[in-house]
């Protein structure tokens, strides 16, 4: 019997725990007593993330297709084929007509070496990850207003904080461990408010919860801050000494009252009134949101607007307070640490900077980098469609159903002259692809994740992968030298953390052995810097904190006759994303087997849908089946699919608009109707 | 009686490697103490209750039942050598008691036996609790008994097999050492046993209002983390992984705080709410055992209130029910008998 401490593979609070093996097989799993956030508890996924690892549909060996079926290769005929291909897409149509999608699953040293293949072997931008789906509003918001678009404090601050003001996070399903202790920090004293249409269980425990119309989230801020400044509330002396641009806020505001944003929110003037008083009065109030806020057409205006109510009320750089925006994956923070972004190399260096891309050009031995700008993986799809993405190489990604519209998502994958897919099982896109490479899972291989607080943390190997299966750093180093960049040799994932410490100021302190036992959070910039628990301390990242001032954009689609319904859409509890892991998990499954949609009652009676009955829920884009469940923690007239079943897949509905700054689609909000299946 | 140092002690584990899988409280890399092996990891018996539950030793989270390929059925293989797994408090021994009389009776689990019954279980207790603290005797339920005392390990042996682990070990008289041990266990009961059997009287007097089950249910974050931490705890689930070649059986630990434990097929759930959930987990463990096999489930080794995220592991909410729906002075005597005026009864 083996105890392995590793990071968990789901969500980005950054649990870790002891993979418990025998014989070479993953048993169990067991908390750790003294990690900082978990503190000995785990949720249902953590507790079960073993459990899909030694699955019979794991890929073990290279899949070559060949006349419209796939062959098992071997890895030196796969790697060769693989190159050849994408030189042979470079040379024809041009460096910029390869995509690389990079994963969020995968190690920071896997993103950062597709990022460097992608870059200085193949010569393109063109690299991105799923954050694009998730926080690249946050990215863009919280680093034009903040100089920095991570989290602003730490998990620990919540119990610190006086006030919680959670808006568009489902906390305690989709960071159960931080959820968990913001329910701790309620019952020991702290106020919350809740902002979500949706009954969500945090709501219960809240002093206040704001059930806005979808989509609504700037007016309701904008409201906020309207009545702090109209009542004296903002903090005068924080401003004053630490941000710029506050008349320009004071004017946008001043024209949202309550009583204009409840009429655009579906709140009471005195609803929004209670929250600026809740939020303005309290010695520390922590701001975190999630999806609800980020994955809009709009989605970078609320993420301004979240900052500037937290400038406005002087509630950043301390204990307890932030903007606290909490990251999806397992490491979709590293994943952009990395540079897994078309706009950045490693440590949020500018890849427009002709320095930066000099600086990386000598560290990698390379005799230059490109300087076009890259592709958002979002238009990148859409570039499939018209021709101009010819080859794309995705690793550990399954856009197939995680990108909107999916009847999209298949024209752009099926438009392709290549796919490539590196991943664990053969997912929905992998059947897609031309040639499939299986990976090894996290608990597979070594490497680092950060979390949420940006944390970084080391994943360790526990059990062998199965079969042919390799970690990713492995198959890309042979990928790149097949292409011609000899020099990539590494031999160890810490080899990997050296470069990247070396390139990058934020990770610069960051080396294996000073990550025992429980990591250290970024900036991180020398061998003897204990890292740093709390952002824009005494400066923010930029200098000062800078006011934009947001003015409110309705979403792209809302109801009409034709399709009533504001359909938004997420995750459940017991899934993650695409369930390629977590359907293959026997109780995660046992406990969410089917597609379903939460219908409310009032909605319910009207339409004639009872519980369980078959639905046809229809958009402009598609149409799916699947089972009612009818529930008031979805307020009339909205419902909510999650997104993580194929056989009733919510993309096929969902909208590809994209917020113009940060290209993230609108998973939040369209519009559909609703019928029962006879 | 036998006495040894930690290190001796350690050294006679070690000697014991060849015919025993020997496994026994192993402080991690983290700190985090876990049921080990000596060659994985520093021994670390001081510290009281293991985080998780040493029953799993025979109950583990996940175990094949056996593998079908070709028309032909594998049971999985029995371990070669007997397990020796040392590190249970007295009460763990309550609990591993417990589940013994579960797994044995009609039908009998043979995959539980297959490694409990030919396997040597230590109990480690005395001066070695949390910071120093006493940890009670067990002065039996097991084969063999590691007392901590003044920086020494007494030697109980209760069996055959224990005696033949420690036939080694020079016998030294001090009887007024373990008797003093001895009254310090007897007087060590403490209030949260009272706090138990309080509670169960609550349940079992229906004094407990749905309200209350509601407000916990509220607290749940269904991790199911009380449940798989509980050495009393024995529900498990099925799962086959077929492919072209074979099957493979295994069983999983369930949680009954989850919907789908009790959901049927057709959709109904004598369990549909989070609220009946929270109130069975404990109803359960201080009701329902209670009529069936004559005592109280939970021995209080306090392992889900540690695993709870939100605090409302057994001990956290018996003190809630006692406290808001309990005559304090009258269920906190010795005897446990509620004389509670039946009016004050709430539904």
């Amino acid at each position: 019997m083996k105890r392995t401490l590793t990071v968990c593979p789901y969500c980005g609070t950054g649990c870790m725990f002891y993979l418990v093996s025998q014989g070479g097989r993953l048993v169990g799993v067991e908390p750790s007593s003294t990690h900082p956030v978990s503190r000995g508890a785990l949720c249902v996924k953590g507790w079960n993330a073993y459990a899909f690892v030694h699955h019979p549909d794991r890929l073990t060996t290279p899949l070559i297709r060949d006349h419209g079926e796939f062959r098992p290769a071997t890895w030196d005929e796969a790697i060769a084929t693989v190159a050849t291909a994408l030189k042979s897409v470079q040379e024809r149509h041009g460096a910029d007509s390869l995509m690389f999608a990079s994963s969020a699953k995968a190690t920071n040293e896997e993103n950062y070496l597709l990022m460097k293949l992608a870059r200085g072997v193949f010569g393109t931008n063109n690299i991105d990850h799923c954050a694009r789906l998730c926080h690249s509003s946050t990215v863009t918001g919280l680093t034009e207003a903040f100089g920095s678009g991570a989290m602003t404090n730490s998990i620990a601050c919540l119990d610190d904080s006086d006030l919680i003001f959670v808006i568009g996070s489902n906390t305690t399903e989709q960071h159960p461990l931080i959820g968990s202790r913001i329910m701790n920090a309620v019952r020991g004293g702290a106020r919350l408010i809740v902002a979500d249409n949706r009954r969500i269980r945090l709501s219960r425990h809240a002093d206040l919860h704001l059930r806005h119309n979808n989509g609504s989230d700037v007016p309701l801020l904008n409201a906020m801050m309207q009545v702090i400044i109209a009542e004296g509330r903002a903090d005068r002396a924080f401003m004053e000494s630490r941000t710029e641009n506050y008349p320009a806020l004071a004017a946008t505001v001043a024209q949202w009252p309550p009583e204009r944003a409840a009429a655009v929110t579906g709140l009471t003037p005195e609803e929004i009134v209670a929250a600026a008083r809740l939020f303005a009065g309290a010695r520390a109030a922590m701001l975190v949101y999630s999806m609800g806020i980020t994955q809009h057409s709009h989605g970078v205006d609320n993420v301004r607007s979240c900052a500037n109510l937290a400038l406005l009320t002087g509630n950043v750089g301390r204990p307890g307070a932030g903007v606290n925006p909490l990251r999806g994956q397992n490491n979709v923070q590293g994943g952009c640490d990395m540079g897994a972004l078309p706009e950045f190399y490693s440590g949020y260096q500018q890849a427009a900077d002709p320095l930066v891309r000099e600086k990386f050009a000598r560290g990698w031995g390379v005799s230059s980098l490109p300087a076009t700008p890259g592709l958002p993986l979002t238009r990148a799809m859409n570039a499939a469609t018209e021709g101009r993405i010819k080859g794309m190489f995705i690793m550990g990604e399954n856009p197939l159903l995680s990108d909107p519209d999916q009847a999209h998502a298949l024209r752009a994958l099926e438009s392709l002259e290549l796919l490539v897919v590196q991943d664990i099982f053969l997912t929905e896109t992998a059947r897609l692809a031309h040639l499939v490479l299986p990976a090894a899972c996290f608990a597979e291989k070594e490497g680092t994740f950060t979390n949420t607080e940006r944390r970084v943390q080391r994943v360790r190997k526990a059990v062998d992968p199965p079969g042919e299966a390799r970690p990713d750093w492995q198959i890309l180093c042979d990928l790149a030298r097949s292409a011609g960049y000899k020099e990539i040799s590494y031999a160890a994932p810490h080899e990997i953390m050296a470069e990247i410490a070396a390139l990058t100021p934020l990770y610069g302190g960051i080396s294996y052995d000073r990550l025992e036992p429980h990591g250290l959070q970024w900036p991180c910039t020398t061998s003897d810097d204990p890292g740093t628990p709390i952002l824009h301390r005494e400066h923010f990242t930029r200098g000062r904190g800078r006011f934009i001032p947001v003015e409110y954009r309705p979403s792209a689609e809302l109801p009409d006759e034709e399709y009533p319904f504001v359909l938004t859409t997420g995750r459940s509890y017991f899934h993650w994303h695409t369930g390629s892991m977590t359907r293959r998990t026997h109780l995660l499954d046992r406990e969410e087997r089917s597609p379903f949609v939460e219908l409310n009652p009032h909605d319910a009676a009207r339409m004639g849908v009872r519980e369980r009955e078959m639905t046809q829920v229809t958009s402009r884009r598609g149409s799916i089946l699947l089972a009612a469940r009818v529930s008031d923690i979805v307020p009339p007239g909205v419902l909510f699919i999650p997104f993580h079943f194929v056989e009733g897949a919510a993309n096929a509905l969902t909208n590809n608009v994209l917020d113009p700054e940060s290209s993230i689609p609108e998973f939040k909000v369209c519009a559909v109707s609703i019928r029962r299946v006879p | 009686m036998k006495q040894l140092s930690t290190h001796q002690l350690i050294t006679l584990f070690a000697s014991l490697e060849g015919g025993w899988d020997v496994r026994l409280p192993v402080r991690l890399p983290d700190g985090t103490r876990a049921m080990g092996k000596l060659s994985d990891a520093p021994p670390a018996l001081l510290g009281g209750p293991l985080p998780s539950k040493p029953t799993a030793a025979f109950f583990p989270q996940e175990e094949q039942v056996f593998m079908a390929s070709e028309g032909e059925i594998r049971p999985s293989p029995t371990p070669e050598r007997p397990l020796l797994v040392a590190g249970f408090t007295a009460r763990d021994l309550e609990c591993l008691r417990f589940i013994d009389r579960f797994f044995a009776t009609a039908p009998r689990d043979d995959l539980y036996f297959r490694c409990r019954e030919t396997a040597l279980v230590a109990a480690v207790t005395g001066w070695c609790g949390p910071a120093g603290s006493f940890m009670k005797m067990a002065q039996g339920g097991c084969d063999l008994e590691l007392v901590r005392d003044q920086d020494e390990w007494l030697l109980l042996s209760y069996t055959e097999k224990g005696m033949s682990v420690t036939r080694g070990v020079p016998h030294r008289h001090d009887e007024g050492r373990l008797e003093r041990l001895r009254q310090l266990s007897t007087t060590a009961t403490g209030a949260d046993e009272l706090l138990l059997r309080s509670a169960a009287a609550l349940l079992r007097d229906d004094l407990i209002p749905d309200s209350f089950w509601r407000e916990i249910g509220d607290r749940c974050i269904l991790c199911t983390g009380c449940n798989l931490v509980c050495p009393t705890c024995s529900c498990f689930g099925i799962r086959d992984w077929r492919s072209a070649a074979q099957t493979q059986r295994s069983r999983i630990w369930d949680s009954c705080q989850l919907e789908g434990f009790m959901r049927e097929a057709g959709g109904h759930n004598p369990l549909g709410s989070e609220a009946l959930r929270s109130r069975r987990r404990i109803h359960h463990k201080l009701a329902a055992d209670l009529l069936r096999w004559g005592e109280i489930s939970c021995f209080l080794c306090g392992r889900c209130d540690a695993a709870c995220p939100t605090g409302i592991g057994i001990v956290s909410v018996m003190k809630e029910m006692v406290s808001r729906y309990g005559k304090t002075t009258t269920y906190m005597t010795q005897e446990g008998v509620s004389t509670v005026d039946r009016s004050s009864r709430i539904r």
